[in-house]
């Protein structure tokens, strides 16, 4: 239970305990600054971050200071293991294939861009695919590698992120959803089911439910929610040893599969098209699943900014009013902590966030809300 | 009852790691899972559904009918990816994407613009 | 694979849907993930006397036997090794035979899975020895394989019993009936008269099984202070609950009925879910005697036949009313009351019924 909630006026509230609202809150207690609150309306990974691939995948995301970033959030888990356990955190590295010699060029062109911010990229024959993964089809023509790719265990991260945060003092209120945000005289008033809360600054991390949020506040987020379908299979003996573009597999033995993308709002089930076409799409890749059993599908929420780019930082023109939503929360979420709570705590940040603001999306024609 | 009783068969989890997790706040069949494996296995909580239920039922004196089921997913039995593969007629459209498609895809457009 | 009709299950429910269904003119797909029709009724040796007009008493065996003839001379088409995996986005069923996975276009489909039976949790259930009353049945009467020789019945249900029964009709020693309850549950005089040398252990629990690598050896905690037993086997009757799988993927919405075995999916008198072109029938629907659970498959069908025009309404009512009054008078009283307040609270929910194209 959270106290004195009708008095007390918290430093920070933030909404959505999904990766990216468990890490800002985390890292914000960190510096054991702020009195912080973390409300979901339901248990952290109920959202997105309970349904996803949770590859940290860097290498292809452009434009390439897009890929910086990611990059950095890479660096950044390895040493976010040490301080709050593990979260199976594994940096394989990862192979894109690409099934047309015709696309060598575009690969070559990857690999100069990326180059230019310390991303090295290999572009592979097929035969140097097969001796790094010799579990690939011979049918692909080649692929997109790097070291700096790989996975985590999401329900791990999620679930230590707000160990720690508890542990620095976060309070937490789950199974309560917030119904209205007010400002007065400076100060938000977070209306939820189980009474109003109080704070100088909140941040909206609410994934694909992030529009209705915004709503709250009046203010219009640019995102579309795209569904995904994952396949699983039985746990299997360890024999992919890289994130490939499509396929992984955990530390358990089993084998995530898929890439799908429907526009079909907030609706979570799974079909059998999708299923199908993903069967499809993994023995082209690694023939030998076709043998394996798969014992369940799933299907999570995308949320994407309109321009495909993370949105996070101030809004503009709400003073302490904070915006978290992105397309890739798994392999984005330890930077976007960090340099959230830079934000907040320091006033300034150790990189330039300016391209990753709300602002950008100013000038699109007006939106209703 | 024993708090080592294994609950979950597939995944070994027992009545500590469950009540654990209730005291961690979770409150239905499915938070449970995502946080100790709980009815992830080859079995998919047919077997360990009810008693999981019972557990939260006692633990947070709820009624067991205002427990949900967990959400139960395709394919009702496991099934050879081969088989789920083979037999489509082709798909008019495809929702596949391919993350190398992707950044090239993406990569264009952006690279204009940001030069 | 196209028919009018798909019904999903060849227990003793979905082949009287499905010999109905075609009776009236349908054109029917029967599967079954199983080798062979007939579901659960394969291995039941007890005598059924209660059965619709039409059916001669007999034992499970046998009345399944002859539904199944019945069934090889209809025209119905039967696939056996197929199973219901989901669907697709249309709302197709998918069926897996194990080597592809396809869709059946069908106008109306009839779900009819059955169910499963209850675990019970106690230190050591995972040992081998520890099963389920229906396993141990299915291994004696199926596989012909004694799964022990000296055994405790943890319930006192009828299924306990019948079971039990059949155990020491197969020369197994059943030591001992254990009921958390004040009372034994079963309600057939005759059984319970059967075994009457059996201890019923009441307001009584197992504390603990054990075995190195087998049972050997279980304890329970009685009234009377803890009591010890040799025994190689532990059958659990803990009750059934249906199979929720099959509605969950067609976008049935389920209800909590405790006296149905739990989470049963919603539906109307017509055994209609609250997906309008599934309906629902036997076990699945919490029915638990072979009498009504025969009934049940051929109101589905009926239903069916009327959502896809195949018959008019005012047939499709008398041919169903005449059921619902045999199954009236055959049903065990705490079901068929169940029944009716799940009908009653589904009527009032009944707003997603839309007819259908
Ligand atoms: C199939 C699939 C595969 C993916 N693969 C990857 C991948 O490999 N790598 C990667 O980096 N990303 C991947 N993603 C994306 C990634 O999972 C998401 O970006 C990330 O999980 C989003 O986290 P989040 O915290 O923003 O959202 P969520 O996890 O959805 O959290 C939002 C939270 O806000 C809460 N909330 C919403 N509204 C309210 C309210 N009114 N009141 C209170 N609480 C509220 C919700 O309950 C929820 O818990 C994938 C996604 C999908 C669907
Ligand atoms: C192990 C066991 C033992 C039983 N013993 C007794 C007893 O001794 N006495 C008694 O009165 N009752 C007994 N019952 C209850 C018994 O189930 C019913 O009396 C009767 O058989 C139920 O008929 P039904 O048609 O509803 O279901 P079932 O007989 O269970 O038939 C359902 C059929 O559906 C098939 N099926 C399920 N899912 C799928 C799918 N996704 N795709 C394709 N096919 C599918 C199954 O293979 C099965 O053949 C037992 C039940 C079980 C589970």
């Amino acid at each position: 239970m959270v106290m004195n909630k009708m008095t007390k006026v918290f430093d920070c509230i933030i909404i959505g305990s999904g990766v990216v609202g468990s890490s800002i809150a985390y890292h914000l207690s960190e510096r054991k600054k702020y009195e912080i609150l973390l409300i979901d309306k339901s248990y952290p990974l109920s959202g997105t971050s309970g349904s996803t691939q949770a590859w940290v995948w860097v290498h292809s995301k452009t434009p390439n200071w897009y890929g910086e970033l990611s990059m950095y959030s890479a660096e950044l888990y390895a040493y976010l293991e040490k301080k709050i356990g593990d979260f199976e955190y594994k940096r394989t590295g990862g192979i894109a294939p690409f099934y047309n010699e015709g696309d060598r060029d575009k690969a070559l062109k990857l690999a100069e861009e990326q180059g230019k911010v310390g991303i090295k990229i290999d572009v592979l024959t097929r035969d140097e695919v097969l001796e790094k993964e010799p579990a690939v089809s011979p049918k692909i023509a080649g692929a997109t590698f790097s070291k700096w790719d790989g996975n985590l265990n999401p329900f791990r991260l999620v679930e230590l992120y707000i160990r720690a945060a508890k542990k620095n003092g976060v309070q937490c209120s789950f199974y309560n959803r917030v119904t209205s945000i007010k400002k007065v005289r400076g100060i938000f008033h977070v209306e939820t089911e189980q009474g109003v809360f109080q704070g100088n600054n909140v941040i909206l991390a609410g994934g694909p439910w992030s529009k209705e949020l915004g709503k709250m506040l009046g203010v219009y987020i640019p995102v579309r929610q795209v569904r995904g379908q994952i396949l699983i299979t039985e746990p299997l003996k360890p024999f992919l040893k890289y994130t490939i573009g499509g396929v992984r597999q955990t530390d358990n033995g089993e084998v995530l599969i898929g890439y799908s993308k429907e526009e079909v709002g907030y609706d979570r089930r799974t079909t059998l098209d999708v299923m199908q076409q993903t069967a499809r799409m993994a023995i082209d890749l690694v023939p030998a699943l076709a043998k394996a059993n798969i014992v369940r599908a799933f299907s999570g929420i995308r949320v994407i900014p309109e321009d495909g780019l993370p949105i996070f930082g101030e809004i503009p023109g709400i003073k302490g009013a904070y915006i978290a939503v992105m397309h890739s929360g798994i392999t984005l979420s330890a930077i976007v902590g960090t340099l959230m709570t830079e934000l907040l705590i320091d006033g300034e940040t150790s990189l330039d966030i300016s391209r990753y603001s709300l602002k950008r999306f100013s000038n699109l024609p007006n939106r209703k809300i | 009852m024993e708090k080592s009783t294994i609950v979950c068969r597939c995944e070994e989890i027992n009545i500590e790691e469950i009540e654990l997790a209730i005291k961690n706040g979770a409150r239905t069949f499915d938070d449970i899972k995502r946080l100790t494996r709980c009815g992830m296995g080859p079995c998919q909580a047919k077997i360990c559904m009810n008693p999981v239920r019972e557990i939260i039922a006692t633990y947070t004196n709820t009624p067991l009918e205002d427990i949900p089921p967990p959400r139960l997913r395709m394919p009702a039995i496991p099934v050879r990816l081969g088989a789920l593969a083979n037999g489509v007629e082709d798909f008019k459209e495809s929702s596949i994407a391919s993350v190398f498609g992707e950044s090239v895809e993406d990569g264009d457009e952006q690279n204009d613009e940001s030069v | 694979m196209e028919a009018d009709v798909l019904i999903v299950g060849a227990g003793p429910a979905g082949i009287s849907a499905a010999l109905t269904a075609e009776k009236f003119g349908a054109k029917v797909i029967l599967i079954d993930e199983s080798f062979s029709p007939g579901g659960q009724l394969r291995q039941q040796t007890q005598y059924f006397s209660n059965l619709p007009t039409g059916y001669a008493p007999d034992i499970g065996l046998k009345v399944i036997e002859t539904l199944i003839k019945h069934l090889y001379a209809s025209s119905v088409q039967v696939y056996t090794n197929h199973t219901m995996i989901g669907a697709y986005k249309n709302g197709m069923i998918g069926v897996t035979d194990g080597n592809k996975t396809f869709p059946i276009l069908a106008r109306a489909n009839i779900l009819a899975p059955g169910a499963q039976e209850e675990a019970k949790i106690f230190p050591g259930w995972t040992l081998p020895g520890v099963m389920t009353a229906g396993a141990a049945q299915i291994l004696i009467n199926r596989e012909s394989v004694l799964p022990g020789k000296r055994a405790v019945m943890i319930g006192t249900n009828n299924f306990a019993f019948t079971v039990a029964k059949q155990l020491h009709d197969c020369g197994v020693t059943i030591e001992a009936f254990i009921e958390e309850k004040s009372q034994i549950t079963c309600s057939d005089g005759i059984l319970r008269d059967e075994l009457k040398h059996v201890p019923v252990w009441t307001e009584s629990t197992v504390q603990i099984a054990q075995g190195t690598g087998q049972v050997e050896r279980v304890s329970v905690h009685t009234p009377e202070g803890r009591k010890e037993i040799d025994v190689d086997l532990i059958c659990i009757s803990n009750g059934f609950t249906p199979i929720l799988e099959p509605f969950v993927i067609m976008d049935c919405e389920l209800t909590y009925k405790k006296h149905l075995g739990g989470w049963v999916p919603l539906y109307n008198e017509k055994l209609q879910t609250t997906n309008p072109s599934c309906f629902i029938a036997g076990n699945a629907a919490g029915i638990t005697d072979l009498g009504p659970i025969l009934l049940t498959g051929e109101i589905a069908a009926i239903s069916a036949l009327e959502e896809i025009g195949i018959l008019n309404s005012e047939e499709a009512e008398i041919e169903r009313r005449k059921r619902w009054l045999e199954l009236e008078k055959l049903e065990n009283t705490a079901v068929c009351q169940a029944r009716k307040n799940l009908i009653a609270s589904s009527r009032s929910r009944q707003s997603p019924l839309t007819k259908s194209k």
